[in-house]
């Protein structure tokens, strides 16, 4: 994989040619639509769901809206009830934020040192260390979350967010070093040691060089982390006990009876999207897709 | 992630003194106890557990292959080995036709690409969970496109709507991961066609080979590395999955992941270490399939003096 610099270059030197299509296949035109559709297509029938309050078999529109029904009714319906205490909205988003939140932190925090030893230091075992780093990928989450589970209730970690927390470290370390040792590596270390010839100590070249040179790549892979921890469901699942409600094990819990989607079901799985849709925008702006794409194992 | 090129000699390891191996140790250490413990840890417990080491519930039998003959003999036990490899197998290789031709699209310019580029990678960014919800509305028997189907006429009432959801042909399971996971092998080929340029394409066209020439001689070739790591971590991501089989899957016998669950939930504690022996299987089939995936793409490389 090449070394690739995280922030986007600036794009004014490209020619834009919006109205353009060349060598676009009607076939190809037509997958393109096809995709788009297929992705924010489902989005539009699940307002509708959500906002609904009768939609029997065969309408394709509801023929009683939550607007009218909520005058009458005497418990909180659909929008009403998912922004109500009783689904426990606020606190499964609160919570996935928070959990992310930290699990950013102390990921980043104990990726950076290893990223860089892994980037610039050659030793005996190196890439022993390097395939362990992979293997997350590929054993099954189910596994790691039953054996963490029954670790975490002898410690009397389970269901609590410390528990929660050190779960997700499992999936996310692997995926922030390998994101960072690729930012060491496009990082030359011409001027930390310029910095230690004219005298600054390890400290203040770590502080005053290294930290604000790779600045960018640590939001970037701190984002990425976010976005892992945010979509966790089945280590939240197992190590939560459903004591700790996150917006994915809410979601669970709604729609795991099966059945047709009720609308308070569609409108959480709406605020569930929030996050990834925030996120989304963030890192299309920020992070390249060669290092994005590194994140995920490519 | 690119093969290490094995023509260059690796440099040798520098002889270093003990403080200098020392702070390597120091810098390796948080990350690498965090996975060992939790992560080795779990695995090492888990595996224990499945030969009947529990004292936690009073079971010290170890060591016993007892759970494990259990879930070889358990009716239903074999069906369940092949709905998740069947569930896992068939969305990655449609997941990927699907991909490469996402990726090679996307090469070229057209309007609102820009816009296009954050459109196809929103599924990638959100939990598996939203896409089942989506599923459930879109593809269940009373579902949206039951019901368009039946304003054009061609549907009368919702049974006659193919069970696409909670049965064992599995079609709405294998919808979500389709739906999930073809934005991340269409991002990593997508980055690998960028980082390689159009030149050898068109250097291919030049020398006077079709489209279809140049994909299959020149195009394919080259992302081949990418589309086997991708294959490999979708394959075995979804082998490993759960959520999605538990709600969209048929009932018993459900895929391995779901068992284990099931077992694990069991008000009868014994039956965790039954669910241990399901999830260390699973692991070990899991490991040797994608070892025996890479073996064979490796050799099959080698004869073709690829590597």
């Amino acid at each position: 994989m090449s070394q690739t610099p995280l922030a986007k270059p600036a794009e004014s030197g490209k020619p834009r040619r919006l109205f353009s299509a060349e060598g676009l296949s009607p076939f190809q035109r037509f997958y393109l639509i096809f995709v788009a559709v297929a992705v924010l297509g489902p989005i539009i029938p699940t307002l509708i769901a959500s906002f609904a309050f009768r939609w029997a078999w065969p309408d394709l529109l509801p023929t009683e809206w939550w607007i009218d029904a909520r005058q009458t009714a005497t418990t909180p319906l659909g929008w009403d009830y998912v922004f109500s205490p009783f689904s426990r909205l606020y606190e499964a988003t609160l919570n996935t934020l928070l959990i992310g939140g930290l699990v950013t932190l102390v990921c980043v925090a104990i990726s950076l040192p290893a990223a860089r030893v892994l980037a610039r230091e050659r030793f005996r075992g190196k890439s022993g260390v390097e395939f362990f780093l992979l293997t997350p990928l590929i054993v099954p989450d189910v596994a790691v979350g039953l054996g963490i589970l029954l670790i975490f209730i002898q410690l009397g970690l389970a269901g609590s967010y410390t528990g929660i927390i050190l779960a997700h470290l499992i999936p996310t370390v692997p995926y922030a070093i390998r994101v960072l040792t690729s930012v060491f590596q496009g990082l030359s270390t011409d001027f930390e040691e310029q910095a230690r010839v004219l005298g600054a100590g390890p400290l203040k070249t770590l502080w005053y060089v290294t930290l604000p040179m790779i600045f960018p790549g640590i939001v970037a892979a701190g984002l990425f982390v976010f976005l892992v921890s945010t979509n966790i469901f089945l280590l939240t699942f197992f190590v939560g006990r459903g004591q700790v409600e996150t917006l994915p094990t809410l979601l669970f819990t709604r729609i795991s009876s099966g059945g047709v989607l009720d609308p308070i079901s569609a409108g959480i799985t709406l605020i569930t999207m929030i996050p990834g849709i925030v996120l989304l925008l963030i890192t299309e702006r920020f992070i390249r897709d060669e290092v994005f794409a590194k994140g995920f194992g490519g | 992630m690119a093969a290490p090129d094995q023509t260059i000699a690796k440099p040798a390891v520098p002889r270093r003194s003990w403080a200098g191996r020392l702070r390597i140790l120091a810098m390796l250490a948080p990350a690498s106890l965090v996975l060992v413990v939790l992560y080795v840890g779990s695995l090492i417990y888990a595996v224990l557990q499945s030969f009947g080491y529990a004292p936690i519930y009073q079971i010290n039998e170890f060591p016993t292959t007892r759970y494990y003959q259990e879930m070889f003999t358990t009716p239903g036990f074999w069906r369940s080995v092949w709905y998740t490899f069947y569930y896992a197998l068939v969305p990655t290789v449609v997941g990927l036709i699907l991909s490469i031709y996402l990726a090679l699209t996307l090469r070229k310019r057209f309007p609102a690409k820009g816009l296009f580029q954050y459109v196809y990678k929103l599924p990638l960014m959100i939990p598996y969970l939203v896409g089942i919800s989506l599923t459930i509305l879109l593809f269940s028997n009373g579902g949206i496109i039951a019901r368009s189907l039946h304003a054009v006429g061609l549907l009368d009432n919702p049974s006659q709507f193919p069970r696409l959801l909670y049965d064992h042909s599995g079609v709405g399971i294998m919808i979500v991961y389709i739906w999930k996971q073809v934005p991340f092998m269409t991002l990593i080929l997508y980055s690998v066609l960028l980082g390689l340029g159009p030149e050898s394409e068109e250097a291919s066209a030049t020398l006077g080979a079709n489209r279809w020439q140049t994909f299959w001689h020149v195009t394919l070739p080259q992302i081949m590395p990418a589309i086997i790591t991708g294959t490999a971590i979708i394959f075995a991501f979804n082998f490993g999955s759960f959520e999605t089989p538990y709600i969209l899957g048929g009932g018993f016998p459900n895929t391995l992941p779901v068992e284990a669950w099931r077992a694990f939930d069991d008000a009868d504690y014994s039956r965790r270490l039954y669910g241990m022996a399901v999830v260390t299987f699973l692991s070990l089939v899991s490991g040797v399939l994608l070892y025996l995936y890479i073996y064979w793409y490796r050799r099959f490389e080698r004869q073709r003096g690829r590597s």
